[in-house]
């Protein structure tokens, strides 16, 4: 593929990292101004670091506008409608693509990635975590989140080298009077509620059954149950099922950051790549830790795992590559002229 | 934290109460037979009911000039709010206070406020005293994002948290100061932005969703109950007429389009929606509640109607209390 | 024997503050540094050790705020004591002294009592300039629902603050800062003197004076004065300047005939206009002349001592004063 530009996508979600959380939990609070420092230092980084444009996603708080102000370079922030809500990362993400960007820098939490990950399935992603329960998304800062995905977009550096497929649950609903495709890049949980409500999933009796594709110790949130009693690494195949209930295992975990509760474990299985699993009746689908769509005493929801996920960026590599390459110094500064390595 | 069948009818009561009561004061001021201002508050019904829905009876709150929601969220008396708008005597302020000053000390409803901003600080008196006394008692300060740009909400703000003080503060944000989008006046969108600078946490929550509210607002209170301190709920919601009355001085100040995109979320419709989906209520059930209560406003209209006026001689009754208390020297 | 015991205008303040809270668990303070530094003058000195944090509070600076926690915590049942440091700043609370303190009761039908007290520490004569020596008292006067009370001397401090305590209603004690040593007699055990009622400092026949605070104290040294010439001042202190007590101003101007109203505040505008006209509607048939007002001129008050003593009212102001309206000789028919 050919590029004749090279172009960063940045995604901020404004509405990350301040839900209920913060009331119940030591969850951190991420302010707007937390956010726009992020992208900003992303903006000029990526300038620093070879990109000949970088894409905004627009957004209700300002944040993209006020992320780039001043800053010299072709900035653009899309053009689009808003609707204040996760539909706007989804239609970024998906403009993005149509617009070859090289890299997406996306803020948020793991519901962030997922919507990007809706918007654009194939999406060279680095996600900065600015949510809760960030499992997919990691702690980076922007300026050396910026410099990767620049160094990646203009082909200095090789995106297949540093970018690996990523997993997700794939969710198929049917319902009564409705058909859906829908997906989890962390976890699929099944919630004995009536609500939608304050969304994050924190009454640990309403858990009736989580899919993790990514499920490890160090998780916070759904996916830690099954990241304690049965851990499958994001660069695992497949993933594990788990339905709570009593009579197995009784296990600690951290439903929500720094706090701890106990759950009981019913039934806990691998499941292979492409394996489906399906559960019938009245729940609430919450979609990486998120409640989020009610499902009728008709409905079915099929789910399985593949690695079809966003390709996740490794910053880390992808900077080190970009020394080894001798880009950081001053007579190499041109490198969107096409002087790849790798 | 699942909520009961009970509590989700009482949740729905609560805002059914404050759309129908709203509704008949628009019209009867658009029939010019109300006095002076009216802050309607249909629309944000969900954040009254959903925070008024995790108090108890002895619990305080403050209130902003769009009060009468505040007041029905907290069990307030049809009759006598009726009668108060229309200023006659039997009303809640014997026709004194109006619309802007709705108040039901009993039901400890602090009072509706004209100006804006100054309930946050009053809420925190509150606070101070009921943790003062130990009952177990919390107040919360209900107050817009306009609001939140006048000194008193900060000095409030700070002092709540510097004493530590058993209070809520439960912000309605919607998106306009009287006539003035947010933000033209604040250069943050997010109120809760501003919680973390006080030290307390600060959540958001969907302001059009009454589980949403309510759920948040169990947890702040239960918080400051415990004594944990206070914390803010900022709740996107939206309000449906205009600043005052309905139509207001029929300014155009916000598109049409706007204002039809947060009705399709209204917070009662989407609440029986679930209700009934969920198998909790039926549409009959749904419907008898509606026609109980409009039962109700229409006997609070007549009541109003029957009653009388405050004679002039009232006018000097009331500025000051008589008595001062006995304890402490020899009378 | 106690009832010799002496005690100053501030220590007087501060035993009716511990009396109260003592006798009436409901009552406590709140107020910048009046913790365990005792208030910038003093007044709260040892409240704090005495009663514990909990019912002495130091309150972040954030006057609306302070009042706003009186206003909030006397509606919903206690008894408190607010303090503005400087009477200057009620300007900062004035939202919710004026909108708020003085109205709630009124605006809600009468089903709210507000027993709170707002202490402050006004007037002029400590170099403070012009934000830390007003006299605003006739600010607060004009607003239905509050009561202002001004005290002269350690006396009248304990009773009257003992009753601010005791009222029902929003009260403010204005203390004199110029008055926080003056020592006195004061009985050592709770007493009160009713809001709303003056007091005759010093009875006279031939003129009356009427004023309070720091004022009525420079009368006094102006009628001892003035008694070396024959002149018998009626010195009126009327202590209570919302409720005030006309009744008692009326009745000695129809005795003296003459009346010169003295304050330390701006004169124009001030309360020495509306006791003029109370006199002149009520008395106007028994005035040999027209009643003169004493006070400051329409200036800020100014920082150096060198503007400052010229510019605060004192006993040879007041002197000139009752001169001048002694000389008025009024033929009756």
């Amino acid at each position: 593929m050919t590029r004749t530009a090279s172009i960063v996508g940045m995604i901020v979600n404004p509405n990350a990292g301040k839900d209920i959380r913060r009331l119940v939990t030591p969850a951190t609070h991420t302010s707007d101004v937390t956010k726009v420092g992020i992208v900003r230092r992303a903006i000029v980084a990526a300038f620093e670091s070879g990109a000949s444009k970088v894409l905004l996603m627009p957004d209700n708080h300002r944040l993209a506008e006020r992320a780039s102000d001043r800053i010299k370079g072709d900035i653009e922030v899309l053009d689009m409608p808003l609707s204040g809500s996760r539909f706007d990362t989804i239609a970024a993400a998906h403009v993005f693509c149509q617009a070859q960007v090289g890299a997406v820098i996306a803020l948020g939490g793991d519901g962030t990635s997922r919507d990007v990950a809706i918007g654009w399935p194939d999406a060279p992603l680095i996600a900065i975590s600015t949510g809760t329960n960030n499992v997919f998304p990691s702690a980076i800062d922007g300026t050396s989140a910026g410099a990767a995905a620049a160094f990646v977009a203009s082909g200095a550096v090789c995106l297949s080298v540093v970018a690996r497929r990523s997993k997700k649950v794939v969710v198929k609903i049917d319902d009564r009077d409705k058909s859906l495709d829908d997906l989890a890049l962390v976890d699929l949980a099944f919630i004995n509620s009536m609500f939608v409500g304050a969304r994050a999933v924190r009454d640990p009796h309403t858990v009736h059954a989580v899919i993790s594709c990514v499920a490890t110790p160090a998780s916070t949130g759904l996916s830690s149950i099954a990241g304690r009693i049965h851990p499958v690494g994001r660069w695992e195949t497949g993933g594990v099922f788990v339905r709570l209930g009593a009579g197995g295992r009784k296990v600690r975990v951290p439903l929500a950051p720094g706090s701890f509760t106990t759950m009981e474990i019913a039934e806990v299985r691998r499941l292979g790549e492409g394996e489906k699993i399906s559960l019938s009746g009245k729940t609430v689908l919450a979609f990486d830790g998120e409640r989020d769509l009610p499902v009728s005493a008709f409905g079915t929801v099929t789910a399985h795992i593949e690695a079809t996920g966003p390709l996740l960026i490794d910053v880390e590599q992808t900077l080190v590559l970009a020394a080894q390459a001798l880009m950081f110094d001053e007579t190499a500064r041109h490198i969107s002229e096409g002087n790849h390595v790798y | 934290m699942e909520i009961s069948t009970t509590k989700q009818f009482d949740l729905h009561r609560r805002m059914v109460r404050i759309r129908l009561f709203e509704e008949a004061a628009g019209r009867l001021a658009e029939a010019n037979r109300l006095p002076g201002f009216l802050h309607l508050y249909v629309g944000e019904e969900a954040v009254a009911s959903g925070v008024c829905g995790a108090l108890n009876d002895d619990d305080h709150i403050t209130s902003t000039h769009r009060g009468h929601g505040h007041l029905v969220a907290k069990g307030g008396d049809f009759n006598r709010m009726m009668a108060e708008l229309m200023g006659k005597a039997t009303g809640y302020c014997k026709g004194k206070g109006g619309s802007m000053h709705i108040s039901d000390t009993s039901l400890g409803m602090l009072g509706a406020n004209g100006i804006v901003g100054a309930g946050s600080p009053i809420a925190v008196g509150a606070a101070f005293a009921n943790r003062y006394r130990g009952r177990g008692q919390v107040a919360v300060a209900f107050f817009g994002d306009g609001s939140t740009n006048i000194g008193a909400f900060h000095e409030a703000a700070n002092m709540a948290c510097a004493l530590h003080l058993p209070i809520v503060f439960a912000c309605e944000n919607n998106e306009y100061g009287e006539f003035t989008p947010r933000h033209k006046t604040m250069a943050i969108t997010d109120i809760v932005d501003r919680a973390a600078g006080y030290g307390m946490p600060g959540v958001i929550v969907d302001g059009m969703d009454v589980i949403a509210v309510h759920e948040a607002a169990v947890e702040a209170v239960e918080r400051a109950r415990q004594g944990g301190g206070p914390s803010l709920i900022e709740a996107k919601t939206y309000r449906y007429y205009n600043h005052h009355g309905i139509q207001n001085l029929g300014l155009k100040y916000r598109p049409d389009e706007e204002v039809a995109t947060w009705k399709q979320r209204d917070p009662i419709f989407t609440f029986e929606d679930r209700m009934i989906e969920n198998g909790v209520a039926t549409r009959e059930k749904v419907d008898e509640i509606w026609a109980e209560l409009r039962q109700d406003i229409e006997t609070a209209i007549q009541f109003a109607d029957d009653s009388p006026y405050p004679t002039p001689d009232q006018i000097m009754v009331d500025v000051y209390t008589k008595s001062s208390t006995t304890i402490g020297t020899k009378s | 024997m106690s009832d010799e015991r002496k005690l100053s205008y501030g220590q007087a303040f501060n035993e009716a503050v511990s009396q109260m809270m003592e006798a009436d668990p409901d009552v406590f303070c709140a107020g910048e540094d009046i913790g365990a530094f005792g208030g910038v003058f003093g007044t709260f000195l040892g409240l704090q050790a005495k009663f514990g944090e909990h019912r002495v509070v130091d309150t972040p600076i954030s006057e609306q705020a302070i009042v706003g926690l009186g206003v909030g915590a006397s509606v919903t049942g206690l008894r408190p004591i607010v303090d503005l440091m400087f009477m200057d700043f009620i300007c900062v609370a004035l939202d919710q002294i004026v909108n708020q303190a003085a109205k709630l009761k009124y605006m809600f039908g009468g089903e709210a009592s507000l027993p709170m007290t707002i202490t402050t520490a006004g007037g002029g004569g400590l170099s403070a300039a012009a934000q830390h020596s007003q006299s605003l008292e006739a600010l607060l006067c004009h607003m239905p629902g509050l009561k202002v009370v001004m005290p002269s001397n350690p006396y009248d401090m304990k009773g009257l603050m003992i009753s601010c305590i005791k009222d029902n209603n929003p009260t403010v004690m204005i203390k004199h800062k110029r008055l926080l040593g003056m020592s006195a007699v004061v009985p050592t055990e709770a007493y009160e003197i009713p809001l709303g009622k003056g007091n005759i400092l010093r009875p006279g026949t031939d003129v009356t004076i009427v004023a309070y605070a720091r004022m009525a104290n420079e009368a006094l040294i102006a009628a001892a004065e003035l008694a070396k010439e024959g002149i018998e001042c009626e010195i009126i202190d009327p202590r209570t300047l919302q409720p005030l007590d006309t009744d008692l101003i009326v009745d000695s101007a129809q005795r003296t005939n003459r009346v010169v109203v003295v304050h330390e505040a701006v004169r124009f505008g001030g309360l020495g206009g509306e006791i003029a006209s109370q006199i002149q509607e009520l008395a106007f048939d028994y005035l040999d002349a027209p009643v003169t007002r004493i006070g400051a001129p329409f200036s800020p008050v100014p920082f150096s001592p060198a503007l400052e003593q010229h510019y605060i009212p004192d006993a040879k102001t007041i002197l000139a004063g009752v001169r001048e309206i002694m000389q008025r000789n009024v033929i009756r028919g």
